[in-house]
C-alpha cells in the first residue's frame, strides 16, 4: 500500500492547476449573477440600475444556473467566483451560494459590501467563502459617492464592513485607482491595510462598458489615470513593482519560442476557465464579449462550448500586420497589458494597436525595466 | 476533539465535506467552518487513501474495513488495520469523519 494516503493543499497551490492547464481542462468559473447594481459607478463597464426589468428578466434562472453548476462540476470545475453587478442583489443568492457549496465549489465573491446583512453574517460564519472580495472607491463621504453616485453608499459601505470584523469574518479590500479619487489614494490605501491583512491591491486598468455606452465610456475615460500616474503609482506600491519584474523575466525567458507565433489569444484565455453572464452567455473571459467568442448557453450545453465552441476560437490568428510587426519588435512587450478583450472594446476589432495601453506599459517599463522611479507628480 | 480511533467503531464522512473527481485527483473539499484545516485548504486521496474512504458506508466497522481491503491487497492484514486507524485519525482530527453508534 502507498501510505501518502492523504496531502493537504492550500487552493492555490492544487498540484492538480498545472496538469489541468497543461490538458486544457476546466478547473474554475466567473458566475455573473446580474448586471444590476445598486450603485452607479464612474468606471463600470457593466452596471444597471438595480430596478432594470429588462436586465432582470434577462438574467439567468435560479434553475438554469444550478444546471450550469452540475455541468462544470462534470467538467471538472472546483472554484467559483461569484460576480456580477451586485451579486447580493439577487434574492436568491442564499440558495445559489449554498448550491455551489454543496456541489464542492471553493468560492470567491466580489461585492460593493453595502447590503450586508446579519443573514450573510451567518451564511459566511458558517460556510466561509474563500475569498470575499471588496471594493474601495474611496475614504471619506465625499470622494467614495462621488464614484458611487448614491447617497448613503459610503455609510452603507461602512456598515457592511464594521458587520464583517465584529464577526470576525475574513475578507480583501482593493481599490480602484480613479481620476476621482487619486487624490485619496493614500488614505485608502491606509483604510484597506488596517481593516485587510490581504495585501494591498489597486486597479488602474479600466476597461470600456460591454454595451457600448457613448456617455457612460467617455465617463469612464474621463475616470483613467494618465500612463505617467500609472508608472509612478504602480513604482511606489513596492509589492506591485516585484511582482511585475518577476512577471517581466517570466515572459523575456518564454519570448524566444512564442516570438513567431501569431495566435490571437496568448494570455490563457479559455484553457482552464470561463464566465457565465448573467445573460446566459458564455466568455471565453470575463472581458472578452466580440460576437464570436460568446456562445449562448440557452442554446448549447455548457459541455459544447467548452469542448467545442472555445477551442474552435482559440485557433484565430491574427489579421493585423502592423499589429505583429510592431509587437514583434516592441520593448515593451513584456509589460504589456494590452489583449484581444481590451482591443475589441476600444476599437471594435479583436487586434487593433491600443495606444493608451501602448503608453501605460512605456511609462511602465521606464520605471520597472530600469528600475529608475518616476517623480511623483499626483 | 483528542479521542483515540477505535477499530471496532464505525466512522462516516461529515456531510460538510465534498467527496469529488477533479483532473484526475480524488479531492475532499470542506465546505463548512471548523472542517479541515483552513479555509483555504482541499485534501486529496490517493488510491489507497480512496478505496478505504469509499468503505466507510456508515455500516461497517474499521476491522471490517481493513478485513476487506485485506482481499484486495497483499498486505499482511495487521499492517492494513494500522494504517485504516492511521487514515481515521487524521480525518476524524480535522472534522471530516464522524463516529457513529454501531446499527444492529
Ligand atoms: S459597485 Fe461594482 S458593479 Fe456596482 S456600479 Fe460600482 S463597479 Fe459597477
Ligand atoms: S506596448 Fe503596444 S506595441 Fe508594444 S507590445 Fe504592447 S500593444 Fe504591442
Amino acid at each position: 500500500m502507498n501510505k501518502d494516503f492523504i496531502s493537504v493543499q492550500p487552493i492555490s497551490s492544487f498540484n492538480a492547476w498545472e496538469a489541468m492547464r497543461k490538458r486544457r481542462r476546466l478547473f474554475s468559473f466567473t458566475l455573473e449573477l446580474s448586471a444590476r447594481c445598486n450603485l452607479n459607478c464612474r468606471h463600470c463597464y457593466l452596471n444597471v440600475p438595480e430596478n432594470d426589468l429588462a436586465a432582470q428578466d434577462a438574467e439567468l434562472s435560479f434553475q438554469e444556473i444550478t444546471a450550469l453548476v452540475d455541468e462544470s462540476s462534470s467538467l471538472g470545475a472546483l472554484w467559483a467566483l461569484v460576480t456580477g453587478g451586485e451579486p447580493l442583489l439577487r434574492h436568491d443568492f442564499f440558495d445559489i451560494y449554498m448550491y455551489l457549496k454543496r456541489k464542492g465549489m471553493v468560492i470567491s465573491v466580489f461585492t460593493n459590501a453595502t447590503l450586508f446583512t446579519k443573514e450573510h453574517v451567518h451564511l459566511f460564519t458558517r460556510y466561509p467563502p474563500r475569498d470575499l472580495d471588496i471594493t474601495v472607491y474611496g475614504a471619506t463621504k465625499d470622494t467614495y459617492e462621488r464614484i458611487t453616485r448614491k447617497s448613503g453608499s459610503f455609510e452603507a459601505f461602512k456598515e457592511g464592513i464594521a458587520l464583517l470584523l465584529e464577526n470576525n469574518i475574513k475578507f480583501n479590500l482593493k481599490a480602484m485607482a480613479l481620476r476621482s479619487n487619486i487624490q485619496e489614494l493614500p488614505q485608502i490605501t491606509a483604510l484597506c491595510r488596517e481593516y485587510s491583512k490581504a495585501p494591498f491591491r489597486f486597479d488602474p486598468f479600466l476597461h470600456l462598458r460591454f454595451d457600448r455606452d457613448h456617455l457612460r465610456n467617455q465617463e469612464i475615460r474621463n475616470e483613467r489615470l494618465t500612463p505617467q500616474e500609472i508608472g509612478t503609482l504602480e513604482t511606489l506600491d513596492s509589492t506591485r513593482h516585484t511582482a511585475l519584474k518577476k512577471e517581466c523575466r517570466r515572459l523575456q525567458a518564454q519570448y524566444p519560442q512564442e516570438r513567431d507565433c501569431d495566435h490571437l489569444f496568448r494570455c490563457g484565455t479559455g484553457r482552464g476557465s470561463l464566465a457565465i453572464g448573467y445573460d446566459g452567455w458564455c466568455r471565453m473571459c470575463l472581458s472578452l464579449c466580440h460576437p464570436e467568442c460568446i456562445f449562448d448557453l440557452r442554446n448549447h450545453s455548457l459541455t459544447d462550448v467548452w469542448e467545442g465552441c472555445i477551442p474552435q476560437a482559440l485557433t484565430k490568428r491574427v489579421q493585423n500586420q502592423a499589429l505583429l510587426a510592431q509587437c514583434r519588435n516592441c520593448t515593451f512587450r513584456y509589460l504589456c497589458s494590452w489583449c484581444p478583450a481590451q482591443s475589441y472594446l476600444e476599437a471594435g476589432e479583436l487586434d487593433s494597436l491600443i495606444p493608451y495601453l501602448c503608453d501605460a506599459a512605456g511609462k511602465r517599463s521606464q520605471s520597472i525595466m530600469k528600475d529608475i522611479p518616476l517623480p511623483v507628480s499626483l | 476533539m483528542e479521542k483515540t480511533i477505535s477499530i471496532d467503531t464505525v466512522y462516516v464522512p461529515s456531510e460538510e465535506v465534498v467527496a469529488r473527481q477533479v483532473g484526475g485527483e480524488f479531492v475532499l473539499v470542506p465546505i463548512s467552518a471548523g472542517v479541515g484545516d483552513f479555509e483555504d485548504a482541499v485534501f486529496t486521496l490517493n488510491e489507497e487513501g480512496k478505496a478505504i474512504w469509499d468503505r466507510m458506508d456508515g455500516k461497517r466497522t474499521l476491522r471490517e474495513i481493513a478485513l476487506d481491503l485485506g482481499t484486495e491487497y497483499d498486505t499482511p492484514i495487521e499492517e492494513i488495520q494500522r494504517d485504516v486507524i492511521g487514515f481515521t485519525e487524521e480525518l476524524f482530527r480535522r472534522r471530516i469523519l464522524h463516529q457513529i453508534p454501531r446499527q444492529e
